[in-house]
């Protein structure tokens, strides 16, 4: 039976072989081809497969942008393992991946960490972090941050509390119980939302920031943005954090949030784009865009880099990593719309751009 | 033997070193499982001391690893398997032995052996997108402890058909001929014979459900901290933490799943050599008894 | 009440002896329907969720790139097929011959020996080990150094199968007629011949029938791979370099995603690997059937 393995195998390498041939070269039409001229740069001639690993919370957006750049580079083949933020930042720091993407930077103590040396950061997306849920019978609900907070504390155990009450008037809340989701994986998205717990909150938020976070025993965890979306979707009373984009890929409900300027305001493209445009970039291009000004911005709006070395540790995959960069920050923004993500800033993607001349 | 071959020639004494060698690969393979993860697993309890054993925090931030609540969920589901796969396993046993027309034995086991071969994978996806939300069971220790019992019960069942078989017809015999009905023949001549194997193969039955993986960290829940009897609550198991954590552990952190995984090596080992131990000895005696 | 009582009374009479007896036959044949139950549920969400997806896009499920975009629907798991190969065959090729050579040993040249001993018994160890625990192994011994490979996931399946291979191997040997062994020496065949020749071969059917069984657990296994494989979505034939993937590893992946179109691939991916198992089971048992020594 050894020999009918080998043999199997090999009909599946084949097979392989045989799909790989029929690939049109020239066939790719997607977004990317349609920048080639210009932005998407030359197509890389040699063939690369770019190891990458990071933030679920980009997730969506790597996928329609590899999709899109790998049609128009058909030697280029990009893996994306979206094992969140934490695991892309470790990868990258080992030099496991060629490429990495976190929704928060290094912090001090870890840079001495990062193995290959000089390295930048790249912001590439803006988008929502909503507040999930799913209660028979409540289709808008509005949510300020120190109600959030004691909601995930376990502080805030039934529906019908008045603290969310209080917010929701003309909303009949059920007698039920909360069940909340969070992320079992370390992730960018748990740092971001906490981290707006904690500047928002006004005290009422205790378990610190950060990519992860130590839970009250009796919540439940999902992985990746899909998993806590998979809990809200099939539990009853079920409240979670996720991304825009999974949220409503899932068909969940979401809350609208009190922003700084006492306004309750929907997650939308147009909402985070409007967080975008206050933010104050340092020289590293990092920045925060959570619980932003503005009458119509989404305080929860979370960035999201993607990082690169200066020097490619392997050279022979430095044209391929700097042409995908060049093309997320160029014409793959123009996907993000569809995908419920914004685009970063156009000044913001200019600098970004800038930075990419460094690499070698 | 008399042995008129003369010396044996150099591919001969090859081979035999060869054989040698492969059978050698098991200790080489769990010494070097040992002294790996063993190695790997000293910076956390040399942080965390008996900690590690004891508290309920786990909370990789702050440094903090306490595998106590892990350790009573794998505990905890697997007995709920228990719980619910040795009775039906038994049952299935006695019924295939005892009861089941000739024609009708050989499909049953069979059957039985085919949900052995089945994935776990296959089962926790069933868990969590069938069993969790249709039922209204959740992601729990309950949910967790059904699935395993599925999982559990084609080892237990076989194993005890085994143990059941070596039962000597003329015991049965004798307590028929004194008037017994069957479940009288079954308590008073299959069971006391069987009891040592009964038990041994509950145990191996154990000591699968402590170690399985994916189909607990599937429906679990992964609560962090949790510890209650509460069978409905969500919780979380050791395997299915290694799992679910491995991904992003910085280098502390995979000190303390591989210290995990070492805890949960040695309890599986534990249990199944007992095991083993039990089933051997009595098939033995009961081998012995029948000749 | 004043009527002649017969002295035998051979007429069976209910009594509660015999109901009880009666209601516990009834309990076991409930615990035949109670354990037939899950395997029915399963196989039927399996069939019923896994074919459609299948079907729809038939044969492009089986030979299709998994798609990038998880939440869009339509087809692909022909990287993980290839991949499931690929990690099996490569734990077959190593874990088979060794555990058979093994097995060997222990049968025929070290029986009574104390090597022959710890090593039987360490491999009833080998057994219990939690399938996490091979993962993590592989991952510190080989993915640390390599990377993520099929090959990691091949030695991680190779060490699960390894001890069954040996103990069910080692059962087989223990059938062969030692007048076999004694009728080649009186040929003035040497030992390694005699085993390589006669013995081997007369076994072959259990220990290949043993070994399908063997696979057959291997190719369903999630846990070893998770570390040592990676997460790749396209076609990567190549067994020892770059990222690859495996059935178990997109049904796990998938089962927790809450896009219905995820949630399809990973019901027709259980599908396929559940046909993969039991066509291996059901070889192994012809195997055992046609062609065994019988005991």
């Amino acid at each position: 039976m050894t020999k009918m393995l080998v043999i199997g195998a090999l009909s599946a390498l084949g097979l392989v072989a045989g799909c790989g041939g029929k690939k049109d070269p020239d066939g790719g039409g997607g977004g990317g081809a349609s920048g080639a001229g210009g932005t998407s740069g030359t197509p890389a001639s040699d063939k690369a497969t770019l190891n990458a690993s990071g933030a679920t919370f980009q997730k969506p957006y790597q996928e329609v942008a590899i999709e899109a750049f790998t049609k128009a580079n058909p030697k280029i083949t990009i893996n994306y393992g979206a094992g969140g933020s934490g695991k892309g930042r470790q990868d990258f720091a080992d030099q496991v991946a060629d490429f990495a993407c976190t929704d928060a930077p290094y912090k001090d103590a870890d840079l001495g960490k990062v193995k290959g040396g000089e390295f930048f950061y790249f912001p590439n997306v803006l988008g929502a972090i909503t507040v999930s849920f799913n209660v028979a019978g409540v289709d808008k609900l509005n949510l300020s941050a120190p109600t959030i907070a004691k909601i995930f504390q376990r502080e805030i155990k039934k529906w019908n509390d008045a603290a969310i009450a209080a917010d929701n008037p003309g909303v009949t809340l059920p007698d039920a119980d909360i069940v909340v989701a969070h992320r079992s994986d370390g992730s960018g998205t748990t740092e971001n939302f906490t981290k707006y717990l904690d500047k928002a909150s006004g005290g009422a938020w205790k378990l610190k920031s950060g990519s992860t976070v130590e839970w009250p025993a009796d919540t439940q965890a999902g992985n990746g943005n899909s998993g806590v979306a998979q809990i809200v979707k099939s539990t009853k009373g079920a409240i979670g954090y996720v991304d825009l984009s999974d949220a409503k890929a899932s068909g969940l409900k979401y809350a609208s949030i009190k922003n700084q300027a006492g306004k309750f305001v929907d997650p939308t493209p147009e909402a985070v784009s409007a967080s975008g445009d206050g933010i104050e970039v340092d020289a590293k291009l990092l920045f925060s865009a959570l619980d932003a000004k503005g009458d119509v911005a989404y305080p929860i709006t979370a960035q999201s880099w993607c990082m690169l070395y200066a020097k490619a540790k392997d050279p022979s995959k430095a044209a391929a990593l700097k042409s995908y960069f060049r093309y997320m920050l160029t014409d793959g923004q123009k996907l993000l719309p569809e995908i419920d993500f914004a685009p970063i800033p156009k000044s913001l993607a200019d600098k970004a751009l800038a930075q990419l001349d460094k690499v070698q | 033997m008399l042995d008129l071959r003369g010396k044996s020639d150099t591919a001969d004494r090859a081979f035999r070193w060869i054989a040698i060698g492969a059978a050698g690969l098991v200790l080489l393979i769990l010494g070097m499982i040992a002294l790996s993860m063993g190695d790997r697993a000293r910076p956390v309890i040399a942080e965390m001391g008996f900690d590690f054993f004891s508290s309920t925090r786990w909370s990789p931030p702050d440094t903090l690893y306490g595998a106590l609540p892990f350790i009573w969920g794998t505990l905890y589901t697997a007995l709920i398997a228990l719980a619910l796969a040795v009775p039906v396993s038994l049952g299935v046993a006695l019924f295939i032995t005892q009861v089941a027309p000739r024609w009708l034995k050989k499909p049953l086991i069979y059957m039985i052996d085919l949900v052995a071969v089945v994935p776990s994978v296959v089962f926790g996806l069933w868990g969590v997108l069938v069993l969790s939300q249709h039922f209204g069971l959740g992601r729990s220790f309950l949910t967790a402890g059904i699935i395993l019992a599925v999982m559990i019960t084609p080892i237990i069942t076989s194993l005890a058909r085994e143990v059941i078989e070596t039962t000597p017809v003329a015991e049965k015999e004798a307590a028929l001929a004194l008037g017994a009905t069957r479940w009288e023949m079954i308590r008073a001549s299959v069971l006391p014979h069987s009891k040592g194997g009964l038990v041994g193969a509950v145990m191996l039955g154990l000591g699968r459900a402590l170690g399985e993986t994916i189909a607990a960290a599937l429906v679990i829940g992964s609560a962090l901290g949790q510890i209650t009897p509460n069978p409905f609550a969500p919780g979380n198991s050791m395997p299915a933490v290694i799992a679910n954590e491995w991904g992003e552990a910085d280098d502390m952190h995979k000190s303390a799943l591989i210290a995990l995984a070492v805890t949960l090596f040695v309890i599986t080992i534990v249990v199944n050599l007992i095991a083993t131990a039990i089933v051997q000895r009595s098939m033995r005696k009961s081998r012995g008894k029948a000749t | 009440m004043s009527e002649l009582r017969p002295a035998l009374d051979l007429r069976r009479k209910r009594t509660w002896r015999s109901t009880k007896s009666t209601l516990m036959t009834v309990l076991m044949g409930a615990a035949v329907a109670v354990v037939l139950i899950p395997l029915v549920a399963v196989m039927w969400s399996v069939i019923s969720r896994g074919a459609g997806v299948m079907l729809q896009s038939f044969p492009d499920f089986f030979t299709a790139e998994i798609p990038l975009v998880s939440r869009r629907p339509g087809p692909g798991m022909g990287p993980a097929i290839v991949g499931t190969l690929l990690a099996t065959g490569g734990a077959t090729l190593l874990a088979v011959p060794l555990g058979v050579l093994g097995a060997v040993y222990l049968h025929e040249y070290g029986a009574g020996s104390k090597f022959a001993g710890a090593v039987r018994f360490m491999t009833t160890v080998m057994t219990g080990v939690p399938s996490i625990v091979m993962g993590l192994f592989v991952y510190l011994m080989w993915t640390m150094r390599f990377g993520y490979s099929a090959f990691g996931g091949a030695l991680a399946l190779a060490c699960l199968m390894l001890p069954v291979v040996i103990s069910s191997t080692e059962q087989m040997l223990k059938l062969v007629p030692n007048n076999l062994r004694e009728a080649s020496y009186a040929l003035g065949t040497t030992k390694s011949r005699t085993i390589l020749t006669v013995v081997l071969p007369a076994a072959l059917p259990g220990i290949v029938s043993g070994a399908l069984l063997a696979i057959a657990r291997a190719a369903g296994e999630t846990a070893p791979l998770l570390f040592a494989v990676g997460a790749a979505s396209t076609y990567n034939p190549h067994l020892f370099t770059e990222a690859n993937t495996s059935l178990s590893l997109q049904i796990f992946s998938n089962a927790t995603s809450s896009f219905v179109a995820a949630q399809d691939r990973a019901w027709g991916a259980a599908l396929t690997l559940v046909m993969l198992t039991f066509a291996l089971t059901l070889t192994a048992r012809i195997f055992t059937a046609r062609f065994a020594l019988k005991r």
